[in-house]
């Protein structure tokens, strides 16, 4: 008896816990927040090579680490005032609903679910990727088809578990996926066979095959079963710190569209005479006033953090593990065929 | 956020990699909980099984008088008990990995295999009649209690000892095989067979399961084996003795005599091991295995965000598992306690 | 003559014969211990063949085919083809594994911080001193304030500078103390009474001599800290074996406190506080420690105000003391079912009241039965700290893991693992062995014969 009525007291509890009402977060804007604690919570995942990775002195960089350091950078004119949160994929959003963190950049996907049930906003899109496939060579695969009955392993917690199901379901592909919660235990069961493939963003995939002792032996096949588009995330009804948050990307995208990068910014700034560049870096109008920022705010985003292509560059580009093309792909600027598009600065 | 148990109606669209209860990709929910729940009791159910089994075995190989063997049981317990759990799984797992791929795979009898993938064996398809085999087995389990029970009261009765313990095996087993054969043996089996990737048809379980039980298996075991040891020495020697003077065989007291005694120490951390096995198969989600935290903590809490219920609700899986076995044990345990009085 | 016969009858015992050769010296003992019979000899060539393989392996993948020295796991996998160990990334991330993302020229505070915890304990092992309890007392109690003030540095405030304060006052008493009783032979409260010329005064002066010592050595600690020039660290930053210890730590010398407490309320007559604990200890042991963390990192937010807004570091603390405590609990009462009840009854018969019945008779008792369990759960809850990695602390297991997706080191994932296994084999293996220790020096009249 004893124990039953214990069990009944603790399902109460719970139930209670569950069904607490909403908790209302104070009312002060998530800026006057910031700016009162002197430092930016930015939300990254646990380690992602060339998104956010961990050096062996405990710093962080990769390309969504940019996005957050221009953030800081517009707020305090400063781009390291950050306290990194690394939080591992299963508990992002509560992190953001229980304002843990003021945003999130990390590769999460923009999906109508997430935006519109979690209390979240999506600001925009800094990184298009797609799932795709990787295989053996000698596994004899060159589709995603012919993976009939295959077993397929993959992350959990990801947009990618269910892409993997609709497809399987829509090709009656029947797969089984082996679902893990760390990369790096994917991979080796990958290459020791575990897996007939692996299913990860594109990107994600590259740098797998990075880990590889020989990394001939493995390629990527052609499909891509999704559209995944990545970008900062922020909480809901805050539509100032959504726009802060959102303009700093722009900041670094039309940069790129001028011409601007970290070298070049100060004599832009002393001599250029196009308007909408004298507008930006804070020369000319009140942009800023709108935003709730100083004045160069944008200049010191590009000054610090660098433009859009500079960012691909250092942690994307050819030169890096990750090894992604840019030019014609989708994350090409809008002027070059690609879809990075920031609207004017006027 | 939206709060409340809405969200258990509506359809979880990923799949399961195993599951022993029926499920696909369009379920609800609440049936992933269901998933989660059989998944995690079926390796529990094992690992405490063999834990039980193989912790007897470790504790008296501890007390060996053969120095390598007690040594090697000493190195064990050492090893294991010092080293996170967490660690042991992933070990097991990636030595799983030198396995041969499903092409080559370890056959017996062309109707066993073990890969990379996992172990795969022929799986029974009942036919007609073959209920009632399954009522004779119950059947048989009822008539050996009634034997039981005639045979001890007519022990304390008149002294005389009857052969309980082999007709209870014999009406258990024999009861239905009759049935079985009488009934023209209808049982056939579905084979697994190689076909495209991997196996098709038959049972299997997968390899994350095989890695899961040895690590906890393993780990687990040396708290049995050292409860087990612990029990064994807390019997003075003088019982033994007494036993032996009473004139009863040397198998009669280590069953009537030293065993009960030794109990009494042993089911208490054997109370809080079982509990402990059961919590900790929950570290299964780092090498894939869908267990109720892997599917459900992880995968749904993801999918829908609705933590808070679902944190609550495998809290509340875990207390109802770990309650009962404690209140089960903790019955036991006073039948058997020195009656203070 | 009569001498000739003496010396024939006398008794005199024919010298021992040896014994046979296949019982004495080395094939005695390979006989006794290896080979009594056919199933032990085959059981101990198995054992052996065992020991080999496992010793080849590891001796082929860690020593013969391991890499000592590179810059990136490329060029690991260059030289061994993935064959063996990759020991030169250990040695790169061996700062990360160990502080986690603490700053460099700021570690030196955390070794200090160590070096100042073992230098409190080591009068345990000298045998001359007397007061262990209160040493002990000492370090547990007022350690933890000196090593927050060391660790995160910055501004203090009043609370902790005053903490600091007195435990750097204690652990200076506790050096003096320790000196003096082995040059002079007295505790130090013996000395400062003689030295100040109050030995032969009222016992209750004493203790004002006494508290006028510590008033001063408080304010010189209190100057002393007040020119502390130490940088911030925020707990964020804190990781490796460092965060690992830290909550262990802490779990580890609060469970068995409130371990007692719980317990003493389980078997209280009180039903308010005895359905209390007894509710509390069974919520909190039946459940995964993975989703008590989880509640407290995720969950508790949600219900406290912004403004209050814990570090996620002190949440997990708590959550795991919590944890520590209700095990400890049931590890304690097993040890208060043992005393028996003529030592309650003897005690209360003395006159005793019942916390004095405790701690000076029962509680002893209880716990010198209970030494392996409580150590036990000691080792139990230092190996579970590693799932804290799983809610993003950076502790040991999550610096490893984090070295594997670094671009220079990716891949690497198996060697920090076993780097990890190592560590957490020596603490524990320590551990045990000091209770084995403990169990020989202090549980005497207790043990097996």
């Amino acid at each position: 008896m004893k124990k039953v009525s214990l069990l009944a007291l603790g399902a109460g509890f719970l139930a209670s816990l569950a069904f607490t009402p909403e908790p209302v977060l104070a009312q002060d804007s998530t800026l006057d927040i910031v700016k009162n604690r002197g430092m930016l919570r930015c939300q990254l995942g646990t380690p992602a090579p060339g998104f956010y990775a961990l050096s062996d002195d405990g710093k962080w960089s990769g390309f969504d680490v940019e996005n957050c350091r221009a953030v800081s950078a517009a707020i305090f004119g400063d781009p390291d005032k950050i306290e990194y949160q690394s939080v591992t994929s299963a508990v992002r959003f509560t992190a953001m609903a229980n304002g843990e963190s003021d945003m999130l950049s990390r590769t999460t996907t923009w999906t109508l679910f997430r935006d519109t049930q979690l209390g979240l906003d999506f600001t925009t899109v800094n990184f298009y990727d797609g799932q795709g496939f990787m295989v053996t060579n000698d596994s004899g695969v060159n589709s995603a088809m012919e993976l009939k009955g295959a077993t397929v392993c993959v992350l959990t917690g990801t947009t990618t578990e269910l892409n993997l199901t609709d497809y399987s379901r829509t090709n009656s592909l029947d797969i089984t996926p082996v679902v893990f919660e760390d990369s790096n235990v994917r991979d080796s069961t990958f290459f020791s066979g575990g897996c007939d493939a692996i299913t990860n963003d594109k990107s994600s995939l590259a740098s797998t095959r990075a880990k590889a002792p020989d990394q001939s032996i493995f390629s990527i096949l052609p499909e891509t079963i999704s559209k995944e588009p990545l970008g900062p995330v922020v909480r809901q009804n805050d539509s100032q710190w959504k726009d802060i948050v959102l303009w700093s990307l722009f900041a670094m995208i039309n940069a790129e569209e001028m011409g601007i990068n970290s070298g070049n910014v100060d004599e832009m700034k002393a001599s250029s005479t196009n308007p909408e560049v004298k507008r930006m870096l804070g020369v000319e109008g009140d942009l800023n006033k709108g935003l709730g920022l100083e004045p160069e705010w944008a200049y010191n985003i590009i000054k610090t953090v660098g433009n859009y292509a500079e960012n691909y560059e250092e942690f994307m580009g050819p030169k890096t593990v990750m090894n992604i093309p840019r030019k014609g792909s989708v994350n090409d600027l809008w002027t070059k065929g690609g879809l990075m598009y920031s609207p004017p600065f006027r | 956020m939206s709060t409340g148990f809405d969200f258990l109606n509506s359809t979880a669209g990923f799949s399961i990699a195993w599951s022993i209860i029926d499920y696909e990709a369009g379920d609800t929910y609440f049936h992933v909980f269901l998933v989660g729940i059989a998944n995690t009791l079926i390796v529990s159910f094992f690992a405490i099984l063999a834990t039980t089994l193989l912790g007897f075995v470790v504790g008296v190989m501890r007390l060996s008088s053969n120095f390598v063997i007690a040594k090697l049981a000493s190195a064990y317990v050492e090893v294991m008990r010092n080293v996170p759990l967490l660690l042991h799984i992933l070990f097991w797992f990636t030595l799983s990995s030198a396995l041969p791929p499903p092409k080559q795979s370890l056959g017996w009898l062309d109707s066993f295999f073990l890969n990379n993938r996992g172990f795969y064996v022929p799986a029974p398809v009942p036919g007609d009649g073959f209920d009632i085999v399954i009522i004779m087995v119950l059947l048989g389990i009822v008539a050996a209690y009634g034997v039981t029970v005639w045979a001890t009261k007519r022990q304390f009765a008149t002294g005389q000892r009857f052969p309980a313990f082999w007709t209870g095996v014999g009406l258990i087993f024999g009861l239905p095989l009759l049935a079985f054969l009488a009934l023209g043996a209808p049982l056939t089996f579905d084979y697994p067979a190689l076909k495209g990737f991997n196996f098709q048809g038959g049972a299997d379980v997968p390899r994350a399961f095989c890695a899961l039980l040895f690590a906890l298996v393993l780990y687990h075991t040396v708290f049995m084996a050292e409860a087990v040891r612990a029990g064994i020495l807390s019997v003075s020697h003088g019982q033994t003795e007494a036993s032996y003077s009473l004139g009863l065989k040397p198998s009669w007291t280590l069953r009537l005599v030293v065993i009960p005694q030794a109990m009494r120490a042993v089911v208490p951390p054997m109370i809080s091991n079982w509990m402990n096995v059961v919590k900790n198969s929950s570290l299964a989600i780092a090498i894939g295995y869908p267990d109720l935290v892997a599917v459900f903590m992880q995968t749904s809490l993801n999918q829908s965000g609705h933590a808070i219920e679902i944190v609550a609700m495998v809290m509340l899986f875990y207390m109802t598992v770990s309650l009962t076995i404690s209140a089960a044990l903790n019955y036991y345990n006073k039948l058997v306690q020195i009656k203070e009085r | 003559m009569t001498d000739a016969t003496q010396s024939d009858t006398a008794f005199r015992p024919k010298p021992s014969l040896p014994p046979p050769p296949n019982t004495v010296g080395v094939i005695g003992w390979l006989r006794k211990n290896l080979f009594g019979g056919p199933v032990d000899a085959i059981l101990t060539l198995l054992g052996i063949y065992v020991v080999y393989l496992i010793l080849q392996f590891a001796v082929e993948y860690g020593i013969l085919n391991a890499v000592w020295t590179a810059d990136t796991y490329r060029e690991c996998l260059d030289i061994n083809k993935g064959e063996g160990a990759c020991w030169a990334g250990i040695g790169a991330w061996f700062n990360g594994m160990m502080y986690g993302r603490y700053p460099d020229e700021e570690q030196w505070r955390v070794n200090l911080g160590g070096i100042i915890l073992l230098l409190w304990l080591i009068p345990f092992w000298l045998p001359k001193v007397t007061g262990k309890i209160q040493v002990g007392m000492s370090a547990v109690l007022t350690f933890p304030f000196l090593g927050s003030a060391l660790f995160i540095g910055g501004d203090l405030g009043i609370f902790l500078h005053v903490m600091a304060a007195i435990a750097l006052t204690l652990f200076v008493s506790v050096w003096l103390h320790v000196t003096l009783c082995y040059v002079a032979g007295k505790s130090l409260p013996q000395t400062l009474v003689s030295v100040t010329g109050f030995a032969d005064k009222d016992d209750r002066l004493h203790k004002y001599v006494l508290m006028g010592a510590f008033g001063i050595g408080f304010v010189l600690a209190m100057i002393y800290i007040g020119t502390w020039e130490l940088q911030e660290v925020p707990t964020t930053i804190w990781g490796g074996l460092f965060l690992t210890l830290v909550i262990s730590g802490i779990g580890i010398a609060s469970a068995l406190p409130n371990g007692i407490l719980l317990a003493l309320g389980r078997r209280s007559k009180m039903p308010v506080i005895r359905v209390f604990c007894t509710a509390f200890i069974e919520l909190f042991r039946s459940v995964p420690l993975i989703t008590i963390l989880f509640m407290a990192v995720t969950m508790m937010p949600l219900f406290l105000p912004v403004e209050i807004n814990p570090p996620k570091l002190a949440m997990v603390i708590v959550a795991v003391c919590i944890f520590a405590a209700a095990y400890m609990a049931e590890t304690v009462r097993g040890g208060l079912q043992a005393v028996s009840k003529g030592q309650y009854e003897a005690a209360q018969a003395m006159g005793l009241s019942f916390w004095k019945m405790m701690a000076l008779i029962v509680m002893p008792q209880a716990l010198k039965l209970m030494i392996p369990n409580i150590v036990g759960s000691f080792m139990g809850l230092m190996k579970d700290t590693t799932l804290v990695s799983i809610i993003g602390l950076y502790d040991i297991l999550l610096m490893g893991k984090a070295a594997g997706q670094n671009p220079s080191w990716l891949g690497f994932h198996t060697e920090p693992l076993l780097f990890t296994a190592a560590i957490f084999f020596v603490l524990c293996f320590a551990m045990s062995k000091y209770s084995q220790h403990l169990e020989r020096t202090i549980g005497g009249g207790y043990g097996r014969r």
